[in-house]
C-alpha cells in the first residue's frame, strides 16, 4: 500500500497542465464519439487518474468519470471522512463517495447519462467485475475500450511530468547512494533505500536486489533477509508524484570493476541512440557492439494506468509506439566476462535528429 | 523462504486441494495485482508486485502462473523454480487463451475482488461467486503456520510503534516518521506495511497517507502500523501527544481504553462480529458520543487480519458472522471525537476456543512524547 509523502504542490503541477490533459482526452473522445470515459484506479493501476487529476489512492480504488465537457467527476470507494483529503491532494470537479463503486457509477451514469451513449473505458478487460457488473447490467450503452485512444494521447511527456520524473530519479540515485559501503545483508541495503527515499519524499518505493551477481542477475523481493555477494545489483523503482522511475546499479564491496565501467559506457551510448523510430535493441545498434553478451532488456513507459508497461522487449516485437519527448525508463543486463551486469534509468526518448536525454 | 513459510505453504495447499476435491473442481484459476495479492499468495504463495497476475491451481503439480512483466516472471521463477512461469503484455487474454485449452475439465475462477471483466463475461463467469467464497471460507480460520507468522508480525507491530513513537518529534513533517519507521521494518526483514497516520487538534477527521505537515506542541499523532511477515499482516493503532495530554485528551482515552476492552472482551468463538462492534459502541453511547460511532464518523470497529490488510469480518454491528477459534481480527474503536479530534486504540487478536488471545503488547495508554 503506499505510504510514502502523497500531496500536490500548485507549482509542481500547476492546474492548467492537468486542464490541458483532460482537454486533450476530451478532444478524444467528442473525435470517437463517446458520451463518457471511465477511468478505473487502485493501488495497483493508480497511473491514469493521477496523470488526469493528480489523484493516486493509497488504498481502495476509484473511478473516475470524464464528460466530453466540464470537469472530471471522481466516485471513489473511501469513506466520506475522506473526501476532504481527496480534494487537496488532487483537482477534480466533484467527488462522491462511493464504497459500492460499482452500483455506484451505474447509478451516476443513470444520473447524467452520457450524450452520446457511447462509453469509453479504458483497459475494458482489465476493469475489476464489481465495477463492471453494475455498468453491464444498467445497459447505458455501447461500452467500447478505450485503451488506445488513452494511450495516443498520453505520451510524449509534458514539461511538468519530466521534471516530477528528474525528481523521482535524483530521489533514486541519493538513495542508492546512501548504501553504506561494505554492507553485508540485503535489509542493510533495503534499510538505507528505504530511509533516503522516504525521507526525500517519495511517495512509493520498490527495491528488489540480486543478492549475489556471481550466483545470478535476477531481482528478487525480500521477505526476511539474505547475505550479500561480493558483487550485487539493486533495482529502485520511484514513485514522486505519481511519476515512476526504474533505476538499477551493480555494486561491489572490492572496488569498481573495469569491466562494469566498460558497461555504464555502453548503456549510456545506448540509451541515448533510443529514439522514436527505433525504440528496440533489437537488431542492436549499429557501430557499438557491447563488452559482452545483451541477455534482457525492456524499455517501459507509461501509457495507460500502470506506473510502468513494456514498451519493447528483449525477444519481443515493440508493443508500442513512444513518440520523441516520451518519458521511459531502460533496463538492462550484459553478460561479462566477470559476470553479470544491471543498468537501468529513465530518459526521454530523442526524435530522428536528437539524441533521447538521460534523467541522471 | 524461511522453514515456517514453506510449512504454511504445505498446509495451505492441503486445505486448498481437499477443498477443490470436495467442489469437484479440477483447475483453480486465481487472478490477482498487486493490491489484492491475498488470493494468489493463499493458492500459490506467490506476491505479485506489479501488473496482472493468473494462477492455475490443479490438485496436483506446481501450478502455472501468467504474469505481465518479464522481470516478475523471472522473480517469481527464482523464488519457485518448480512453477510454470510465463508472462504476456496481454495476461488477460493469455489467461483466457490457457482456460479455453483446458478443454471439458471443471475450472472455477476467483476471486470476485481480482477478476476482470473479460473473464468474468467468459464461461467461467458464475464460479467466481461460489469459488470466492470457497476460498473466503479456507482463509479465515488459520492454520498453525499461518497464526504463528500473525504472531510476528503483532510482534513487529509492537516494535515499529515503538520506532514511531521516537519519530515523532515537534518539527518533523509526517512522512518523516512513515521514513523512520519503513528504514526500521526493512531492517528486519519485512517487505510491506500498510500505514497512515494524523497529526493536529479538533480539526482532524480521520487519517491518511502522511503529508508535508509539521508537528507541533500539543499534537494529537494516531497512527495504524499493519507490517506483513511471510505474508500475513498485523495490526496496531494507538495514539500520542507531543507534550503533556491535556485534561480532553485524557479524558478522551479514557473513553477509547475502555471500548477497546469492551470489544476484546466480546471476542470469543461464537460471538458475531456484530456483537464485537456493539460491545465498543455502546461504551460511546454510554459517554454521549453514540454520535461518533456513525458512518458519518468512523468505517469500521475493527477487521479482519491476514493475508490482506482489510479482510473478513468488518466489525460493524450489522455483521452476523461469527468468529471461531484461528481467526485473526483487529479491534478497533477508532472515531472523531468531538474535544480532540481523531482518536486510535486497537489490538490485534486471535480467537481461541476459550477467547482470545491478544497478541500486539503495546502498552493501552494515550503516549505523551517529551518536548
Amino acid at each position: 500500500m503506499r505510504r510514502g509523502l502523497i500531496s500536490w504542490s500548485r507549482e509542481e503541477v500547476p492546474p492548467s497542465v492537468l486542464n490541458s490533459r483532460v482537454a486533450r482526452l476530451q478532444g478524444e473522445m467528442r473525435a470517437a464519439d463517446l458520451g463518457a470515459a471511465l477511468v478505473y484506479t487502485s493501488f495497483a493501476r493508480p497511473s491514469a487518474v493521477a496523470w488526469l487529476t493528480h489523484f493516486v489512492p493509497y488504498w481502495n480504488e476509484a473511478l473516475l468519470v470524464i464528460f466530453p465537457t466540464g470537469a472530471p467527476v471522481l466516485l471513489a470507494a473511501f469513506s466520506k471522512r475522506v473526501l476532504e483529503w481527496i480534494r487537496s491532494v488532487s483537482h477534480l470537479g466533484e467527488v462522491r463517495s462511493a464504497p459500492d463503486l460499482g452500483r455506484a457509477a451505474a447509478a451516476f451514469l443513470k444520473e447524467r447519462p452520457p450524450e452520446p451513449s457511447r462509453i469509453g473505458v479504458l483497459e475494458l478487460d482489465a476493469l475489476p467485475w464489481t465495477v463492471a457488473e453494475p455498468i453491464v447490467r444498467g445497459r447505458f450503452g455501447e461500452l467500447v475500450d478505450a485503451t488506445g485512444l488513452f494511450a495516443s494521447i498520453r505520451q510524449p511527456a509534458d514539461d511538468a511530468e519530466i521534471r516530477l520524473a528528474r525528481r523521482a530519479a535524483k530521489i533514486a540515485a541519493q538513495a542508492l547512494g546512501a548504501i553504506p559501503v561494505g554492507v553485508q545483508r540485503a535489509s542493510e541495503v533495503l534499510s538505507a533505500l528505504e530511509a533516503s527515499a522516504r525521507l526525500d519524499g517519495a511517495e512509493e518505493v520498490l527495491p528488489l536486489i540480486a543478492p549475489d551477481l556471481r550466483a545470478g542477475a535476477t531481482l528478487r523481493r525480500f521477505e526476511g533477509d539474505a547475505p550479500l555477494g561480493e558483487r550485487y545489483g539493486v533495482e529502485l523503482s520511484v514513485a514522486y508524484k505519481a511519476t515512476w522511475v526504474r533505476v538499477a546499479r551493480c555494486f561491489s564491496n572490492n572496488g569498481l570493476p573495469q569491466s562494469w565501467r566498460g558497461a555504464a559506457e555502453w548503456f549510456a551510448q545506448t540509451a541515448a541512440r533510443l529514439n522514436e523510430t527505433n525504440f528496440s535493441l533489437e537488431p542492436l545498434p549499429p557501430g557499438a557492439p557491447p563488452p559482452g553478451k545483451l541477455t534482457a532488456w525492456t524499455l517501459e513507459a507509461c501509457l495507460g494506468s500502470s506506473p510502468l508497461s513494456v514498451a519493447a522487449s528483449s525477444g519481443a516485437p515493440a508493443r508500442s509506439v513512444l513518440p520523441a519527448g516520451s518519458l521511459a525508463s531502460l533496463s538492462l543486463q550484459l553478460s561479462l566476462d566477470d559476470g553479470p551486469w544491471l543498468g537501468g534509468e529513465p530518459l526521454v526518448v530523442g526524435s530522428g535528429s536528437r539524441p533521447s536525454r538521460r534523467l541522471i | 523462504m524461511s522453514e515456517i513459510s514453506g510449512n504454511a505453504r504445505a498446509e495451505r495447499r492441503t486445505r486448498l486441494v481437499a477443498a477443490m476435491a470436495v467442489e469437484e473442481i479440477d483447475v483453480l484459476v486465481v487472478a490477482g495485482n498487486p493490491w489484492r495479492s491475498d488470493y494468489l499468495r493463499f493458492a500459490l504463495d506467490v506476491t505479485p508486485i506489479e501488473g496482472h497476475a493468473f494462477a492455475f491451481l490443479e490438485r496436483e503439480g506446481p501450478g502455472r502462473i501468467i504474469v505481465e512483466h518479464p522481470a516478475e516472471a523471472a522473480r517469481l521463477r527464482s523464488e519457485q523454480p518448480l512453477l510454470q512461469v510465463s508472462w504476456s503484455p496481454s495476461p488477460i487474454a493469455e489467461t483466457e487463451t490457457a482456460i479455453r485449452a483446458l478443454g471439458g475439465r471443471r475450472i472455477a475462477l476467483a476471486p470476485l475482488a481480482a477478476v476482470p471483466h473479460r473473464l468474468a463475461i467468459g464461461p467461467l463467469g458464475s464460479s467466481v461467486i461460489p469459488t470466492t467464497a470457497l476460498l473466503d471460507r479456507l482463509m479465515l480460520r488459520k492454520s498453525s503456520s499461518e497464526i504463528d507468522a500473525f504472531r510476528r508480525a503483532a510482534a513487529l507491530a509492537d516494535e515499529g510503534y515503538a520506532v514511531f513513537r521516537e519519530a515523532a518529534r515537534v518539527g518533523r513533517p509526517e512522512y518523516a516518521l512513515v521514513a523512520d519507521v519503513e528504514a526500521f521494518f526493512r531492517s528486519r526483514g519485512c517487505p510491506e506495511n500498510f500505514q497512515i497516520l494524523g497529526s493536529g487538534g479538533r480539526e482532524v477527521r480521520g487519517m491518511h497517507p502522511p503529508t508535508e505537515r509539521r508537528l507541533v506542541a500539543g499534537d494529537l499523532v494516531t497512527t495504524e502500523l499493519t507490517p506483513c511477515v511471510d505474508g500475513y499482516y498485523a495490526q496496531i493503532c494507538r495514539t500520542l501527544v507531543l507534550g503533556g495530554p491535556s485534561e480532553a485528551q485524557e479524558r478522551a482515552f479514557a473513553v477509547y481504553n475502555q471500548a477497546l476492552e469492551a470489544g476484546i472482551a466480546a471476542v470469543r468463538p461464537g460471538a458475531t462480529a456484530g456483537e464485537v462492534a456493539r460491545a465498543q459502541n455502546e461504551v460511546f453511547r454510554r459517554h454521549g458520543l453514540g454520535e461518533y460511532v456513525t458512518a458519518e464518523y468512523t468505517r469500521v470497529r475493527g477487521h479482519g487480519l491476514g493475508l490482506y490488510v482489510d479482510g473478513r469480518p468488518a466489525v460493524l454491528e450489522e455483521v452476523d458472522l461469527v468468529l471461531e477459534p484461528g481467526m485473526t481480527l483487529i479491534v478497533h474503536p477508532n472515531t472523531y471525537h468531538p474535544e480532540v479530534g481523531y482518536f486510535v486504540h486497537g489490538d490485534s487478536v486471535l480467537v481461541t476456543p476459550e477467547g482470545c488471545e491478544v497478541l500486539t503488547r503495546t502498552r493501552r495508554r494515550l503516549f505523551s512524547v517529551p518536548l
